[in-house]
């Protein structure tokens, strides 16, 4: 009887072990988790991937910030020089490695080069219609990314062929800025071979948008005539024309209009709320940042951070007659004045106030959604129709065989557009022309990002900008998390 | 009643001599049966005639009335005492004096899988009775381990209901320190113990040693708490309890702030530093103003209830209970912030044979609450330190919108608190039904076979409403106009969740005692368990709920368009399977060794680590009882060692995934793209990594330590030192920024060192007849030390203010959160002396000068050190109690030493409301050289708000936790209808004396990382109260 019952127990516990050995395996499905084991079995798998390289253009908003607070266009503003200490630090020329805007540069431009080459690894699985064309479109992003990483950091890390795993951590070095020109030619060459000169959805690179930016990549390698070539095929194509109303392209009914080479897309689509990673939602956080504080009363716009300020200096900069003044800067207590009808109400800006905010990129009531402050809809306006035709003029009249005529031909067009007539065209040559044009890129683009860039690549930085470090302040700090991780060697004087 | 009783006892009485007449060899055997000792009455002491099997209780008086024939043995049992045999010789009234026994009062203690004999254990393990849980009336378990359970650190907020930091023997590891939580065999965690009544606890055993806690393997890392809840108690009389308390909660201080002429004098002196128009132009109108902490802070009830009955057949005990607790907050009141708890118990068990018995634990428990925003600059506390206190409590303003005032000049984050609490609404509903069914069968002598299935099933729903408010025209947070309309885009948004857990364990274990020879006793244990937690989620919210009331505030009853609503879900599930195996061994009580052993495999680790081995060996000697020892002062004396290794797995499993969803939240990985004024584009990227080798946090901990009873066993003392060493230390790494945004999978980095004392000692006596003396007090303290994170890695964490600025770090060569920041150095007086200082951008006179640590001539991030540590270096609890006739008096100290605390609650915005301490700042050369007193300025182009010892204050603190005096009534008064009556009158928290300037010293915010940050965290209440004990 006791054996029995011995047996009995034994045999209930043989039963349990030998059911259960499967008990503790794991498939991730389980968890309705997709793997790469279950992609790249038809195309709109790739199709996803190539949006979700697009998403990281979203998160580099404060790049376009720092172009401008950086240079003589902008002062940092904020709330105090403790809260918004990144923004200021930029401003005064003071950037720590540990500055969070600097290193989400950094990490999104990086990401966005991952989901690329994620692409590029798994290129071979399958063949489809359309293909090289979609390939196109991450090729063109890869540059993209990659250009904004060297503008900021100078030599960064090339990688190309994978997506980057926990195994490549610490395993790679600063490639010389040469080599990554190099790669950004290759990838936007491709580009342009393989893009279609429109795209039915707004915003997705199309061959011009990659000749316009390789253009631009020659320039910064002090490649004229290449550049040259590439900048008069986009305006040679007919394809953009500049809007004779300047400030109506940065309005909402201006986005990808036919002055719009290519925009950084921003929507308000679908709303975000995250405000630990406030800035990798859909919407455009510089135009929060921008804002009037406390802006109330019946005008169209909302209120914000009273970030980037535009300089006192950059408003007298503008000559009697240019439309783009009123365009670019908004007086506030000006416009408060003068529509009394508004009832306005505002907080003067509590920190290096200019009382002047940046009119382009302004939030306006009614544009966001959701948590209204991380979702605004406006898009960057990255490359515009007239950046092209200065470019251009710049590239012709630096050219190894200088074309001035040609110079002065793209450059009135735009002067034209912004007095409305022709009776301030430039009629100079030679380096006063270079100058001209130089002078002409910052009235155009001033508050759109490009100045400080432009700035160190012409070598006016040290003249220009008050604090400026010759050999330190061309460049960003690698963030100091790369330092400690990575063991990446920082940049001369941080 | 009882008077029914003694005229049948009389009858009986009669009866029997009348029967004794008619049967001469048939007594009827009456007597009385008392404490030898103590003298005292032993009611329900059972008396069984050993051959008619017949048997009777002792009454209230301690009388029994038995037949017995001639030669018949009386067996009385009574629990703690020597069981007394009478034979029987003729009629007489007997009085049996009980001795109380030695040997059973070093009572069992509850072990992992079963119990073991108090002089037999050679683990770590500290215990807490009900009689000490029962005094305090804890709203959770783990308030009465604070102090009283040596090698335990609990630190505690005061929300209702909030769920502490419960340390066993210090910080092991970054990614969990939970203890594992065994309620009556059946495996939990600490969250559970929001839901168990304190009046259902029959003992607390905190298992701390690995020899203790090794039997569970990779769970028993953080140390176990064994919950043992009570059952009903054969040969014993039934018995009812009912208790009642209740009291009323007050805060126990005020942040001293400034008032209203205060403030707007530091303003103006502010805004005129930066060149700015001083913005309050005549100081005289503003008087003392409002001081916001009045405001938010209620006299707020907390009431306990709670019955129990226990009793038993020959064959069934029982034991059933209900309960009810109820907290309301003392920040907003009652009606914003509460926590009820209703609780049913019902314990039965069943000898369905002599071998065969059957154990079934059911409780129910419904638990409610309510919460306010805690623990920030703009939660409601961080509202009263930090709003305006120059406007009024209410709207003063005729035909104007909006019950309370606004400011004009604060005009983002911060809202008049009374507004922010008018406009918080939520609650959640908890029902959770937990138990277990066990079988434990008797398959041969000392062979038992036990069969249990625990389970614990919790459905949480919860609901919360952000209607649209008005914080004042310009405020950034207000979604109203001044006119009450909708501001344009504006909506107001219901949020509703529903989550459901099922765990299940199913235990498998036999145990086989036997002797060889006389003196060789060996214990031993053989078992297999499966384990299964699931959870599943679904959460939605959806706008614009209608008439913008809570009323109405329910997802299907708001009108919102499919673009305004939300739903997701979500699921988890992990499996554990477990083999284990234990040996005791002990040589007639003297010489003690003890063998465990699991084998631990779980669904959560990557498939090359599936199982992980756990052992634990300990070694225990009785020198007390060696012929050669002399018991002169220390009668009992045990030494006691071990060593073993467990684990940790407080992680999930680690894969590649590709994610579609558009915004994954926390890890910023969004993957949509709208191209143009298109609906927006799904698009796809990897969102993590995969780890095939994931696996446990490994601790190997060593333990030496004696217990020892000194005086005439008068006191008690028992010391341990450990030494834990963890590997395999589960987090997530810091990964090279050009990998990308993808979350790095976590993985088995890095060690710690943890070594500690735990030390308690009590004394008891009585001192007369009438008067009883005890204390006890315990002494716990740790050195925690992060040695290895592979490579340089650190984790920040502390976040806090609109900086969003990171104070604690986990890092090598630190303690585990230790404050990281720059050291002060006083201040600026002079421009002269900015310039012979290290170079520190935009330092004006009056601003903080910081120390050059690294001396390379330049102040910035490399000068950052510690500045602080936020865990204790030693904490001690007191406990004193005294008894005098019927009256009794408790008191219990606790006291926390060398626990630092971060303040952080300051908006430091130009306009927030400032501590007092800014009075004494610096307004010119020579009037102060204190870093914590720098120059009143707008824009704080020194960064004087950066981390820094600035903030920093020593948080140590001796408490009066606990205060009570209670009366119980003498028997005699009330023994028609009661045994038993106390009344008591109590006061928790009652004295706080800390250098902390702040509200409480115990800031705990959930989190290793997050404790002693004080972001303006709910203090803990004063409580009195008072309450009655019945005993039936």
């Amino acid at each position: 009887m006791k054996k029995i019952r011995i047996t009995i127990c034994v045999a209930v516990v043989l039963v349990t072990i030998i059911s259960c050995n499967k008990f503790v395996n794991y498939n991730p499905h389980e968890d309705y988790v997709t793997t790469a084991d279950d992609y790249f079995k038809s195309s709109s798998d790739y199709q996803a991937l190539v949006v979700g390289a697009y998403a990281p253009l979203g998160w580099i908003w404060a790049n376009t910030v720092i172009g401008d607070v950086a240079s003589d266009n902008a002062a940092s503003g904020g709330e105090s020089a403790s809260v918004d200490w990144e923004f200021d630090q930029i401003d005064n020329f003071l950037t720590t490695p540990n500055n969070s805007k600097v290193k989400e540069a950094w990490v999104a431009c990086y990401e966005g080069i991952n989901r690329v080459n994620y692409l590029d690894e798994n290129k071979g699985k399958l063949s489809f219609a359309g293909k090289d064309s979609l390939y196109g479109q991450a090729y063109f992003l890869r540059a993209f990314y990659y250009f904004e990483l060297v503008k900021m950091f100078g030599d960064v890390p090339l990688f190309v062929d994978h997506r980057l795993t926990l195994s490549d951590n610490k395993a790679l070095s600063r490639t010389p800025k040469a080599n990554v020109y190099k790669q950004m030619e290759i990838d936007l060459k491709n580009a342009v071979a393989n893009l279609p000169v429109t795209q039915t959805d707004k915003g997705r690179a199309t061959k011009y948008s990659a000749e316009a930016l390789l253009g631009k990549v020659y320039l910064y390698e002090n490649k004229y005539d290449s550049a040259l070539a590439i900048l008069e095929k986009v305006i040679n194509s007919g394809a953009f024309s500049l809007v004779t109303n300047f400030g109506s392209i940065f309005l909402q009914a201006g986005e990808n209009g036919p002055e719009s080479v290519f925009e950084i897309q921003y929507s308000n689509a679908v709303p975000f709320y995250d405000w630990t990673q406030a800035g990798r939602g859909e919407g455009n956080l510089a135009v929060q940042s921008c804002g009037v504080r406390n802006i109330t009363g019946t005008s169209s716009y909302a209120p914000g951070w009273s970030l980037n300020l535009p300089t006192k200096e950059l408003s007298t900069a503008y000559s009697a007659g240019d439309s783009r003044k009123a365009s670019t800067i908004l007086d506030i207590e000006a416009f408060k004045i003068a529509n009394p009808s508004y009832g306005i109400t505002y907080k003067v800006a509590p920190y290096k106030n200019t009382g002047l905010y940046n009119q382009k990129y302004q939030p306006r009531q009614g544009e966001s959604s959701g948590q209204i402050e991380l979702n605004y809809l406006n898009n960057f306006r990255t490359i515009r129709y007239a950046d092209v035709l200065l470019m251009a003029a710049e590239a012709n009249n630096r050219a190894s065989t200088p074309n001035d005529t040609k110079a002065q031909a793209y450059l009135n067009m735009v002067r034209a557009r912004a007095y409305g007539d022709a009776s301030h065209a430039t009629t100079a040559t030679g380096t006063t022309l270079k100058q001209a044009i130089w002078d002409e890129r910052r009235l155009e683009l001033a508050m759109e990002g490009d100045r400080f860039f432009d700035l160190v690549r012409t070598g006016q930085a040290a003249t220009k900008l008050t604090g400026f470090k010759v050999g330190k302040n061309e460049l960003f700090p690698i963030p100091q998390q790369e330092i400690d991780n990575s063991g990446l060697a920082q940049n001369p004087g941080y | 009643m009882k008077l029914k009783i003694k005229l049948l006892f009389i009858g009986v009485f009669l009866g029997s001599l009348v029967l004794q007449v008619f049967a001469q060899t048939n007594f009827v055997v009456t007597g009385s049966v008392k404490n030898k000792t103590t003298g005292e009455a032993l009611v329900g002491a059972s008396v069984v005639n050993d051959k008619t099997h017949k048997s009777t209780l002792t009454n209230e008086i301690g009388k029994f009335t038995i037949s017995a024939e001639k030669g018949a043995t009386l067996t009385i049992t009574y629990i703690g005492m020597s069981p007394f045999k009478y034979k029987v010789n003729s009629a007489n009234e007997l009085t049996i004096a009980m001795e109380e026994d030695i040997k059973k009062n070093e009572e069992v203690i509850v072990v992992g899988y079963g119990t073991q004999k108090v002089t037999k254990v050679s683990g770590a393990i500290s215990t807490i009775k009900s009689a000490d849980i029962e005094k305090l009336k804890p709203v959770r378990a783990e308030d009465a381990l604070q102090g009283r359970a040596s090698g335990v650190t609990v630190v505690s907020n005061g929300s209702p209901g909030i769920k502490p930091t419960v340390l066993i023997r210090g910080i092991p590891s970054y990614t969990g320190n939970d203890p594992l939580v065994v309620i009556d065999g059946v495996a939990q965690t600490l969250d559970d113990l929001n839901s168990i009544s304190s009046a259902d606890i029959e003992s607390i055993n905190v298992l701390k040693d690995a020899a203790a806690t090794a039997i569970y393997g990779v769970h028993g890392g953080n140390g176990v708490i064994l919950i043992t809840t009570k059952t009903g108690r054969k040969n014993k009389k039934p018995e009812i309890n009912v208790s009642s308390n209740y009291g009323i909660q007050e805060a126990t201080r005020q942040m001293p702030l400034l008032n209203a002429t205060e403030y707007g004098a530091i303003v103006n002196e502010g805004s005129l530093a930066d060149g700015g128009a001083a913005p309050f132009t005549d100081l005289s109108k503003l008087g003392i103003g409002t001081n916001w902490q009045n405001q938010v802070f209620h006299h707020s009830a907390l009431q306990s209830h709670s019955i129990t009955a226990r009793g038993a057949s020959e064959t069934i005990n029982y034991f059933v209970s209900g309960a009810f607790t109820g907290q309301d907050g003392i920040i907003g009141g009652g009606d914003k912030s509460y926590f009820k708890r209703y609780n049913a118990t019902a314990n039965f068990s069943a000898d369905v044979t002599s071998k065969l018995k059957v154990t079934a634990n059911t409780s129910f428990v419904n638990i409610k609450g309510a919460g306010i925003p805690e623990n920030g600059f703009n939660s409601v506390l961080g509202n009263a330190i930090n709003f305006d206190p120059t406007v009024s409590i209410y709207n003063t303003i005729p035909n104007s919108y909006g019950k309370y005032s606004y400011s004009n000049n604060i005009l983002s984050e911060n809202v008049n608190p009374l507004t922010q609490l008018d406009n918080t609404y939520n609650k959640s509903n908890t029902n959770k039904l937990y138990g277990k069914i066990e079988l434990q069968y008797e398959v041969a002598k000392n062979l038992n076979f036990t069969s249990r299935y625990g389970y614990t099933n919790v459905d949480i729903t919860g609901k919360s409403f952000s209607p649209l408010a008005f914080y004042g025209p310009a405020n950034q947070l207000s979604t109203l106009n001044a006119d009450g309309s909708t501001i344009a885009g504006s909506h107001n948004t219901v949020s509703q969740y529903k989550t459901t857990y099922y765990n299940y364990s199913f235990e498998n274990y036999a145990t086989y005692n036997f002797k060889v020879h006389r003196d060789h006793n060996f214990e031993t244990l053989l078992g297999i368990t499966m384990a299964k937690n699931t959870s599943n989620s679904i959460s939605g919210s959806k706008k614009d709920v209608q008439f913008n009331s809570w009323d109405f505030a329910e997802i299907f009853a708001a009108t919102g368009s499919a673009i305004n609503s939300s739903i997701t879900t979500g699921k988890s599930e992990k499996r554990n399977l477990s083999y284990y195996g234990r040996i005791n061994y002990d040589y007639s009580g003297k010489y003690l060794a003890s063998f465990s052993l699991r084998r631990d495999g779980s669904s959560v680790f990557g498939p090359e680590k599936k199982f992980g081995n756990f052992y634990a060996t300990s070694l225990g000697w009785v020198i007390s009882s060696e012929k050669f020892y002399n018991p002169n002062i220390v009668e009992y004396l045990k030494l006691r060692g071990s060593y073993g290794i467990t684990g940790s797995d407080v992680v999930s499993p680690q894969y590649q995934q590709i994610s579609s969803i558009p915004y994954t939240y926390g890890l910023g990985q969004n993957t949509v793209y709208t191209f143009g004024s298109n609906t927006t584009t799904t698009g796809a990227t990897i969102l993590s990594y995969a780890n095939n080798a994931l696996s446990w946090e490994t601790q190997k901990q060593l333990n030496a330590g004696f217990d020892a009873r000194l005086f005439k066993n008068k006191v008690s003392l028992s010391v341990d030192y450990f030494d834990k060493r963890v590997s395999g230390l589960l987090f997530t790494p810091a990964i090279s920024l050009y990998l990308g945004a993808a979350q790095p999978s976590i993985a088995n980095v890095g060690d710690t060192k943890v070594s500690g004392l735990d030390i308690s000692i009590g004394y008891t006596d009585m001192i007369s007849k009438d008067f009883k003396f005890s204390t006890n007090a315990t002494f716990t303290t740790s050195k925690n030390m992060v040695t290895y994170t592979g490579g340089n890695q650190i984790i920040s964490g502390g976040w806090y203010g609109v900086q969003s600025q990171s104070v604690t770090r986990f890092q090598k060569g630190f303690a585990p959160a230790y404050f990281y920041g720059y050291k002060t150095k006083g201040l600026f007086q002079t421009v002269d002396e900015i310039a012979k200082s290290p170079t520190q951008a935009n330092a004006k006179p009056g601003d903080i000068k910081y120390a050059d640590l690294n001396r390379d001539g330049i102040i910035n991030d490399s000068d950052k050190t510690t500045v602080g540590n936020p865990y204790p270096k030693f904490t001690i609890g007191w406990s004193i109690s005294l008894e005098y006739k019927g009256f009794d008096f408790t008191t219990y100290l606790y006291a926390s030493v060398g626990n630092d605390i971060y303040r952080a609650y300051e908006r430091n915005s130009q306009f927030s409301n400032k501590y007092r301490g800014i009075l004494s700042r610096w307004t010119g050369q020579g009037t102060t050289n204190d870093a914590k007193s720098p120059r009143v300025t707008f824009t704080d182009e020194n960064n004087n708000a950066r981390v820094s010892d600035r903030y920093v204050e020593d948080g140590s603190f001796l408490k009066v936790k606990d205060l009570q005096v209670g009366y119980t009534f003498p028997n005699k008064l009330f023994r028609d209808a009661f045994n038993k009556i106390r009344i008591y009158m109590q006061v928790k928290n009652a004295i706080t004396l800390t250098k902390y300037t702040g509200y409480d010293p115990e800031i705990s915010n959930g989190g290793i990382l997050e404790t002693g940050i004080d972001r303006g965290a709910y203090p803990q209440a004063r409580i009195y109260s008072m309450g009655i004990d019945l005993k039936f």
